[in-house]
């Protein structure tokens, strides 16, 4: 009997609405440096959690222990922290918007290919990656890389129609090095993550001769002067036009963040963009195909899909559960996510994204008699009123139409819907490039961002003499 | 797991870490049928209550229960290690197996240690950990706690609360190891963390957020009530930002601004790691100044203040108080077993930590320091990169104000700060008398720093 069908049969005959969602993560994380090996870790998280609604409260609780007696117990405790929580609030109606509930089975690509992988290959292969780029120059301090996959394997009843699975898996890999020169020292990094197998993940475009990139990046960087500071015209590469449509935009339109009044309350319909940006939020982007963010249905049952939320400038939408869809009267988006079982879900993004345009990378360059081209995208964050902070690696100059030399980091910041005003410019090229890491909202979730090339206004922030 | 009352956790409690106890002693013994050459087992569960609020609603409550085991072991001078989340015979088996195999393919290593039980004798309890009363909370209690954190912090109408959590928590950890190492511990805790902005009209306040954790049921409320006040207020206050000036020179800190933005720098410059790396730029400087004379940094994981407390650490050493910086000078790095063979030298017991760090109060008058300048910037939060290898430091002062000729001018919005630690932390003018709690994690004064670069919008 597979996990879906105890989890059908323990649902049947429960007062209310009850949602039941099995999930077992195993991970492997490698790390190597300086010839070290100083993670290599197996692990396995399994358990089914409960989320139970009665007379408008939610009650949750969760249990390790998937015997069937145990699911039971989770849901009595599920049932009464729910009764409990409405009695303390008071009867209160809370309709769920049904939405496409899945019935899917999934199994994604990539997964038999990872699960069957020697632990040998995989370690062997991040033991030398990190020897190759700890030889490649002799400027080199510190090299490291880093290898973790997820291999998740859910199941999700609820009482109104979902029942579906899936096994998917998460690889991903980062290099970051420290090359030193007379007592000066500088950084730099690279990494990729996607959704699908080994064969996958080393064919992302961030991959490709990663080790030299990193070398040769970080090195020039020793001698790199900083950006001059002020507002700017700039070219931001994919990775940075993620972080912005991640964290600038894609937090204020989540719908439990518009409730609490964020900067995009009440401006669906409202122009808040250049009418060349177009971004969405999907589970199931097909532009590349190897999007960490892709999902067949999300935490709640819901079938993903792709969510327009800015239409040729115009706030087309923002991003929903079975809840707020239901209180915006709107279909729910499947953003509902939680990072283990024994977390609720929460609304999350998937793959955040703007839209390829029709310019060409090499004219918006070109074109441009003062800027940077700024890449290597670093940590970011932003506010409730659209203020964001995003730091990059390195930047490119560009005088005259042509890049001329590269600088060191330089921190970005702007109003979200501000910035995107100023867009001219948007290339054909487009890249994934935000699969590493997590996004961080109470719980870790896996996202990517990414888009083409973008060419906007923004300050950058300098040192003042 | 069948009443949400949470005088059960205790028993719950004793039930699973008697369970986990045998769990982790057959794991050991697994081990060395296997042929480890050491092993070393980390052992948790706890009972958890949590309320959330969203919006000033009661959104969800949740009871959890969990176990996690962790094991690593050493064979033939290399390591892996494993972990799963219940006591399960054949998972904990099964899970040294994959710790063995992983070990086979990973890079021999000469300093690989374990302590023995004489190098990690027992360690003492810290009493103020358990609290019975807090053990005994149930979910009612808590709701009525929240509801009085949440009607505290939207007495202000224009406050709007994106989230509340609270939660209770009876916790217990064991740390074994092959060749005697013991360690026990328990814990109840009380946690809220809380985050929003102002909302007035079309004008928004930046996002803020606050909480901490404590073991003491008895005094929670009050301490909880009037960090929501102070909260409310400050985020009423960043409503309508002014345009801050652009300069370099001096800008003060608060006690968050401190931890934001200095610490990490201090701590990673003194880790046992990054000497071991040649990563710090001290790893040569014990007893030399490395930042300015009017800086004293301890760490006192017995303080029953925070919540990082602990008697033993990562490795199962005993913890005691010691002295990180003097007067700015380095008094030690922080090493754990393996980076302190890796550096010949003896742990400073601090696998995991610092726990609870505690920088002294100066002698610092704050309208002084406010007035050290007639255009100063106080910074409060930091959103930005800081690279701690090369001290650079850029970004955006979030919740920060603006002061002209002393007084308060109003909160700032899209002000950036950048400079280098290095230079900033031997710039240090003025450190305050009075100091904070910070998420009842660790005591910081308030820092007068000079040569930032302020480029306000």
């Amino acid at each position: 009997m597979s996990m879906k069908d105890i989890l059908q049969h323990l649902i049947q005959r429960q007062p209310g609405y009850l949602e039941l969602r099995w999930h077992k993560r195993t991970s492997n994380s490698f790390l190597a440096t300086k010839g070290r090996v100083d993670v290599a870790n197996h692990s396995i998280t399994e358990g089914v959690g409960v989320r139970a609604l009665i007379n408008g409260a939610w009650g949750f609780a969760a249990t390790s222990d998937i015997s069937e007696a145990a699911i039971k117990r989770a849901i009595e405790q599920a049932n009464a922290n729910a009764t409990l929580l409405a009695k303390a609030r008071g009867a209160h109606a809370m309709e769920l918007r049904k939405g496409k509930l899945s019935t899917k089975d999934f199994i994604g690509e990539g997964f038999a290919e990872l699960q069957g992988m020697s632990i040998a290959d995989k370690l062997g292969k991040v033991i030398d990656l990190e020897h190759q780029l700890a030889k490649s120059s002799s400027r080199m301090h510190t090299a490291r890389a880093r290898y973790t996959e997820y291999l998740e394997e859910k199941a999700i009843v609820t009482s109104d129609g979902a029942s579906c699975s899936m096994k998917i898996a998460q690889p991903e890999l980062s290099l970051s090095a420290i090359a030193e020169k007379d007592g000066q020292r500088a950084t730099g990094s690279r990494g990729a993550g996607v959704s699908g197998g080994w064969t996958c993940l080393f064919k992302h475009p961030t991959l490709d001769h990663v080790v030299d990139e990193i070398a040769r990046t970080t090195v020039d960087l020793l001698d790199a002067k900083y950006p001059e500071g002020g507002r700017k015209k700039v070219i931001m590469a994919p990775a940075v036009v993620g972080l912005l449509c991640h964290e600038a935009i894609g937090h204020t339109v989540e719908a439990d963040f518009v409730k609490a009044g964020s900067i995009a309350a009440g401006k669906i319909g409202q122009m808040v963009a250049s009418p060349l940006v177009t971004m969405a939020d999907s589970g199931t982007e097909n532009i590349a195909g190897y999007a960490v963010g892709n999902l067949p249905f999300d935490d709640e049952g819901i079938e993903t899909e792709n969510t327009v939320i800015i239409k040729d400038g115009k706030l087309a939408s923002y991003l929903h559960n079975r809840e707020t869809a239901a209180e915006f009267n709107v279909a729910p988006t499947g953003n509902a996510r939680a990072w283990l079982f024994s977390d609720e879900p929460l609304i999350r993004m998937r793959n955040t994204y703007i839209v390829p345009g029709t310019s060409k990378l090499a004219d918006m360059i070109s074109s441009l008699d003062d800027g940077y081209l700024i890449e290597g995208a670093g940590s970011g964050q932003a506010d409730s009123n659209g203020e964001f902070m995003f730091g990059c690696s390195h930047v490119w100059e560009i005088k005259n139409g042509k890049k001329t030399r590269l600088l060191r980091e330089a921190t970005l910041s702007g109003i979200a819907f501000d910035v995107l005003k100023t867009v001219d410019a948007v290339s054909s090229e487009f890249q994934w490039d935000l699969g590493t890491g997590h996004c961080g909202k109470g719980q870790p979730a896996k996202v990517d961002a990414g888009g083409p090339y973008v060419r906007c206004e923004i300050n950058i922030g300098g040192r003042q003499s | 797991m069948s009443k949400p009352s949470m005088s059960q956790s205790k028993d719950t409690i004793t039930t699973l870490s008697k369970k986990l106890d045998a769990a982790a002693r057959d794991t050991l013994a697994y081990a060395k049928k296997q042929s480890a050459d050491r092993a070393k087992v980390s052992a948790s569960c706890s009972v958890e209550k949590r309320l959330v609020v969203e919006n000033k609603q009661f959104t969800l409550a949740n009871t959890l229960e969990s176990q996690k085991v962790g094991l690593g072991v050493h064979k033939d001078q290399k390591k892996g290690s494993a972990s799963i989340n219940n006591s399960d015979q054949a998972g904990l088996h099964q899970s040294v197996d994959d710790a063995l195999a992983l070990a086979k393919f990973s890079v021999a290593d000469e300093f690989l240690v374990m302590p023995d039980a004489k190098e990690a004798p027992k360690a003492k309890p810290l009493s103020f950990m358990w609290n019975d009363r807090m053990s005994e909370i149930g979910l009612g209690d808590l709701l009525e706690f929240t509801q009085s954190m949440l009607t505290r912090l939207t007495k202000d109408k224009r406050v709007a609360i994106d989230r509340l959590e609270v939660s209770t928590s009876c916790m217990w950890h064991g740390l074994y190891n092959s060749l005697g190492m013991e360690q026990h511990e328990t814990q109840t805790s009380l946690s809220w963390s809380f985050m929003g902005m102002a909302v007035d009209g079309s004008d928004v306040s930046g996002f803020d957020y606050d909480g901490r954790s404590v073991y003491n049921w008895d005094t929670a409320l009050d301490i909880a009530l009037k960090q929501c006040d102070e909260f409310a207020e400050k985020i009423v206050k960043n409503l309508r930002p002014v345009k801050a000036p652009t300069y370099k020179g001096q800008v003060l800190l608060t006690p968050r601004a401190v931890e934001e933005i200095l610490l990490g720098t201090i701590l990673y410059h003194a880790a046992g790691s990054s000497v071991m790396d040649g990563k710090s730029q001290w790893g040569d400087k014990i007893n030399s100044q490395v930042i300015s004379k009017l800086i004293n940094l301890s760490d006192d994981p017995h303080n029953s203040r925070f919540s990082g407390a602990t008697s033993f650490d990562g490795d199962g050493l005993p913890t005691s108080a010691r002295t990180l910086v003097q007067n700015g000078v380095l008094m030690t790095h922080l090493h754990d077993c393996y980076t302190a063979k890796h550096c010949k030298t003896k742990s400073s017991a601090t696998s995991g930590g610092p726990f609870a760090l505690i920088c002294a109060p100066g002698t610092g008058d704050l309208k002084t320091m406010i007035n050290a300048r007639p255009e100063m910037l106080v910074v409060d939060r930091f959103s930005g990169n800081i690279d701690p290898i090369k001290g650079d430091f850029s970004g955006v002062a979030k919740s920060s104000r603006y002061y002209k000729n002393g007084v308060d001018s109003g909160g700032v919005g899209e002000t950036m700060i950048a400079g280098n630690l290095f230079e900033t932390l031997n710039n240090v003018l003025a450190v305050s008398s009075v100091v904070e709690d910070i998420s009842g994690s660790m005591q910081m004064p308030w820092m007068l720093v000079d040569g930032v670069s302020v480029t306000g919008n």
